[in-house]
């Protein structure tokens, strides 16, 4: 089977996001050959080179989405391709510029967005990519007169939102420049009519989209033109991104305008939709992310969470020794980057009311991030100086060194040279986040079995189950009050440990990840199957090779009986009856003519 | 969160000390029968062991306003409720949070909010981008485009000197080698000075590229020796005079300067414009008089380099005379490439190129029929330019070629370099320095 992967600023690249679950996929699934399409985000990352990919990776596609557009040979068309340039984006401006919660509730489609946008929306994509499938090439057409003179019309129009209203000439230039960017895919020859009869994307049996966003554009068209199944799989929310990096702003400074926010935010709102809507499976890393695309408009029966799948067999040596050595169970360890979101001053608060009630017990934390200088940032060099100000040092007795009770180490130091040795250190792992996205942490400490007390922000809760305990953020005494039920039950700690470590070798492997991209794959191959064109000896089309019962929905060769009409029947095979062994046309025929399938007796005939 | 319970009357030990015992529920039923408020919630004197928390301290009635306060920024500049999600989920407002808003999750606090906070007016733009550098600075980068200039004027009036001071036998190529000297020192700085500033070209795309540079090429050698080429071709071989060439020279290098200082006055002028202009229509309409002012402009400055030059280069006519043709040519060879250069640099390099290919074919016409005319049967082939040449001099050929590409691409720019989408977003040109590779690179992965 032919796997497309579809991403955006990530995999074939050595740097970028989503590189390494996709190099553990297209690995894990050596049985199915892979083709890569990806979409560059910055030149850094076409200068880094791509990563070391493996054999079954047939083809790998890059293109651009910054810099200036490549044009293509024959790039002007004339007045006719003008004309439907400006309906098209007419179409699309209309739909991005439309007020938001107007019209019909939501139902199937992005809050706020009624159902006619969104099928305005679709057509005008689809228009402007069959438009760039016949000349070659949108870049120049998007970012002409005509396309920013459409734009203003859309936004001047009554009824348009108070933003899109007060945009300036600088705004429209902004936008019809970011929109040119998001819709390159459409431009690229990346759909079979490139040169030298490469199949491209129509010789592909399902579109897998790593990110959502401009790589899923690529599979609406497979799906579109070929029938190609997409599948999508988002382990962050490429919209709410999009959100939070228009409210920071271009280059770290002031926010986006307004016009521009809205005037982007509507685009992408609607192209997340859209991709919502045409997928076959929708695969979330969590249930955060989960919510978020329900809100847009995902069917949730179309929705299948796969957690995000991790190396275990780092941690497997920690995890299989069981709790902590007796010497350890008096410490709390806390791994991660010192940051503000990380609220690592709560923790030091929660440590010394853990110290009132348990005085023997020690902090340990452990910075992952290496290679820059602590005092360059404030957060780290502010805490140490709590730390010291909460907990002087301390000696057992009168002719011996002081110690601090709680330290301050960094990942590599010869007294944690792993990360499991790190999480190893102690008794009891603890995350006192603020913010928090997928705890990648704390599903590291449930692989070394370590009992765990986070804060309720995130995943978490979804990530640790009932394994770990739980407090409210921003709360030092509950985070304390937990430390200390843990600290002094040393059983406890142990049974909660190793559930889990259950827990998180049953979830969050590798092998859970990729067994269930193996039964996606299969699944929607079996039901959503490309159907090409059959072709004969000659390579030309053969026509009736295929017949057109095959086109009815359900197993047409099955019979009244059994499954009715063949429909998929979810549940156990064992509860479904037994296949008969002698094919249908094999048997006598039954006394009525069935209404679909062949008909044995003419067939003899 | 637990609300703090309300009293009604005096707390009574006793009554709350019986709610543990077997007759609580039925104290605690008869109590609501009777009316009385009896707290079931919790007991103040075992909210929280070592707090105290909680002690009289009661929520406000409207929980979302103390959150509307602390994100009002936030709220205020929202475009959509998604956006005010995405911010809160940021500041870790999660869903069990929403609920102590009660509300169902972020989402739904979220367009609370946005129906609730009211839409801030969007801060007016900065009015114009802040310099980068120095007054001082700036002024010593713009006067860095009188260097081409410069050194051929240096050039032109060293070579004659050096052929009258050097009266030995081989003065001619002390002069030769002085003159390519300088003639590459001046080339060497106009390549320096075209690769930054405002008259560098963004983008890629070798081949445009090329075929511009190869017109320019044979534009400025026209312009150096196609008026002594046509001559000979026409009345037969007579000497070559230097003198015209380098006035022509000297004028292209010195036009350098007020160029580049016109096309970064325009660039400039007009993104202010686009910053606080509101509408397309109304940035057109301001940028029109900004265009022909730039143009007009650059043509006065002209008219004040051709003295100068004249002065320069020993062997031209006197400064206060009028116009000659030639001149005149080279005047109308230095507005073409200025028109030529500002379409390039806001992205019509096509547009750029036709025009100079235009003035190229013409030129290479009038030189290619004066060439047929000497075959034999053919002279009725040559009549035309010949007339032309016989009313106004060989100069009248590059003058109506350029001056006709010239007109034609006023005429273009006038159009295309009044919209806004010629002038890009204020800063995107700055960013995109890196010319992109191709548009889509495919390899196959098969390890050998």
């Amino acid at each position: 089977m032919r796997v497309g992967l579809l991403t955006e600023g990530g995999y074939p690249y050595a740097t970028g996001d989503a590189r390494v679950w996709c190099d553990r996929l297209v690995r894990g699934l050596a049985q199915h050959e892979f083709e890569v399409y990806a979409l560059g985000r910055d030149p850094g990352q076409e200068a880094g080179g791509w990563g070391d990919l493996p054999r079954n990776v047939g083809w790998v596609r890059t293109a651009p989405l910054w810099g200036e557009p490549e044009r293509r040979p024959g790039g002007r068309g004339g007045r006719r391709q003008r004309r439907r340039f400006a309906e098209h984006f007419g179409e699309l401006a209309a739909a991005i510029s439309a007020p938001y919660g107007s019209g019909a509730p939501h139902g199937s489609c992005a809050p706020g967005r009624t159902t006619v946008q969104a099928d305005r929306f679709a057509n005008a994509l689809h228009g402007l990519a069959d438009l760039a499938g016949e000349y070659g090439g949108l870049s120049a057409a998007l970012r002409s007169e005509d396309a920013v003179r459409t734009l203003e019309r859309a936004c001047r129009t009554l009824g348009a939102p108070h933003g899109a209203q007060r945009a300036r000439a600088a705004d429209l230039l902004t936008v019809t420049e970011a929109l040119e960017r998001a819709l390159r895919p459409l431009s690229l020859d990346w759909y079979g009519d490139g040169a030298g009869g490469d199949p491209g994307l129509s010789g592909v049996d399902l579109c897998h989209a790593a990110t959502g966003g401009a790589a899923v554009l690529p599979g609406l068209l497979a799906k579109r033109r070929f029938g190609t199944p997409l599948l999508l799989t988002e382990y962050g929310v490429r919209l709410r991104e999009c959100y939070l990096a228009g409210a920071a702003g271009a280059a770290g400074g002031r926010p986006l305008p307004g016009p521009v926010r809205t005037l982007l935010a509507a685009f992408h709102g609607l192209l997340a939709a859209e991709a919502y809507a045409r997928a076959d499976l929708i695969t979330p890393g969590n249930t955060h992310t989960r919510r978020w695309q329900e809100r847009c408009g995902a069917e949730r029966e179309r929705l299948r969470t796969v957690y995000p799948g991790m190396d275990a067999a780092r941690f497997a040596e920690v995890g299989e020794r069981g709790a902590a050595q007796p010497g350890d169970d008096r410490t709390l360890v806390w791994v991660g980057r010192i940051e503000p979101p990380k609220d690592v001053i709560a923790l030091l608060h929660a440590f010394a009311e853990v110290r009132r009630w348990q005085p023997d017990a020690r902090l340990r934390i452990i910075e992952t991030r290496r290679g820059d200088d602590p005092e360059a940032d404030g957060y780290p060099a502010h805490c140490r100086a709590l730390a010291d100000h909460l907990f002087p040092d301390e000696a057992a007795d009168a002719h011996s060194t002081g110690d601090n009770p709680v330290s301050f180490e960094r990942l590599g130091d010869p007294e944690v040279p792993t990360l499991a040795d790190a999480y190893g250190a102690g008794g009891v792992v603890v995350l006192s986040s603020v913010v928090e996205g997928f705890p990648v942490g704390l599903v590291e400490a449930m692989f070394c079995g370590r009992a765990t007390v986070s804060t309720d922000v995130g995943a978490v809760c979804e990530v640790i189950g009932g394994t770990g305990l739980v407090v409210p953020p921003r709360n030092p005494r509950a985070l304390a009050d937990a430390c200390l039920a843990l600290l002094s039950d040393a059983e406890r700690c142990a049974r909660l440990g190793a559930a889990a470590r259950a827990r998180a070798l049953e979830l969050f492997t590798v092998e859970q990840n990729v067994a269930a991209f193996r039964g996606i794959y299969l699944e929607l191959m079996s039901h959503c199957p490309v159907r090409r064109e059959e072709v004969g000896a000659g390579g030309g089309p053969l026509p009736f090779a295929r017949p057109a019962e095959a086109h009815v929905p359900g197993r047409w060769t099955a019979g009244r009986d059994g499954d009715g009409f063949g429909h998929w029947l979810p549940g156990p095979p064992a509860a479904r009856p037994a296949p008969e062994h002698t094919p249908t046309w094999a048997t006598p025929p039954p006394p009525e003519p069935l209404g679909v399938g062949p008909r044995p007796s003419e067939e003899s005939a | 969160m637990t609300t703090p319970p309300r009293w009604n009357g005096p707390f009574d030990p006793a009554s709350s000390d019986s709610d543990r015992g077997p007759g609580a529920l039925s104290g605690a039923l008869s109590g609501a029968l009777s009316g009385a408020r009896v707290p079931v919630s919790r007991r103040p004197d075992e909210a929280s062991p070592r707090t105290g928390a909680g002690k009289g301290r009661r929520g406000p009635a409207d929980p979302v306003r103390a959150l509307m306060h602390r994100h009002h920024d936030l709220c205020a500049r929202a475009v959509d409720p998604l956006e005010i999600a995405a911010g809160l989920e940021a500041h870790g407002v999660t869903d069990r949070t929403a609920a102590r808003f009660r509300h169902r999750d972020v989402f739904s606090l979220a367009e609370e909010l946005y129906a609730r906070v009211e839409r801030a007016e969007e801060p007016e733009p900065p009015a114009a981008p802040a310099p980068g550098r120095a007054l001082g600075v700036r002024m010593v980068l713009g006067a860095l485009w009188l260097l081409p200039g410069a050194l051929c004027v240096a050039t032109a009036f060293a070579v004659p000197h050096v052929d009258a001071v050097g009266n030995v036998g081989k003065d001619a190529a002390i002069g030769l080698a002085v003159g390519a000297g300088g003639a590459l020192l001046t080339v060497i700085a106009l390549w320096l000075c075209l690769r930054r500033g405002p008259l560098r070209v963004h983008g890629s795309g070798r081949g445009g590229r090329i075929a511009h540079a190869l017109c320019t090429c044979w534009l400025l050698g026209y312009a150096a020796a196609g008026d002594w080429l046509l001559t000979g071709l026409l009345d037969g071989r007579r000497p070559y005079e230097a003198a015209p060439a380098a006035e022509a020279a000297v004028l292209l290098a010195l036009a350098v300067a007020p160029a580049a200082w016109c096309a970064r006055w325009f660039a400039v002028r007009a993104r202010r414009r686009l910053a606080a202009g509101r509408g397309l229509d109304e940035f057109a309409a301001g940028v029109r008089p900004l265009f022909a002012g730039v143009v007009t402009a650059y043509l006065c400055g002209l008219a004040a380099l051709v003295p100068a030059a004249r002065l320069t280069v020993p062997g031209s006519p006197p400064a206060a005379a009028p116009l000659s043709t030639a001149e005149a040519a080279v005047v109308a060879l230095c507005g073409l490439l200025l028109l030529a250069r500002l379409l390039a640099v806001h992205g019509f390099r096509r547009a750029a190129l036709s025009g100079v290919a235009v003035a190229c074919a013409v030129q290479a016409a009038a030189l290619a029929m004066a060439a047929a005319a000497r075959l034999p049967g053919a002279a009725p082939l040559g009549a035309p330019v010949a007339r032309l040449t016989a009313a106004q001099g060989a100069a009248a050929v590059p003058v109506a070629a350029c001056g006709a590409a010239a007109l034609a691409l006023l005429i273009h720019a006038f159009g295309v370099l009044c919209r806004a989408s010629a002038h890009g977003a204020p800063g995107a040109r700055t960013t995109r320095t890196v010319s992109a590779t191709r548009i889509t690179r495919t390899a196959p992965n098969r390890a050998p």
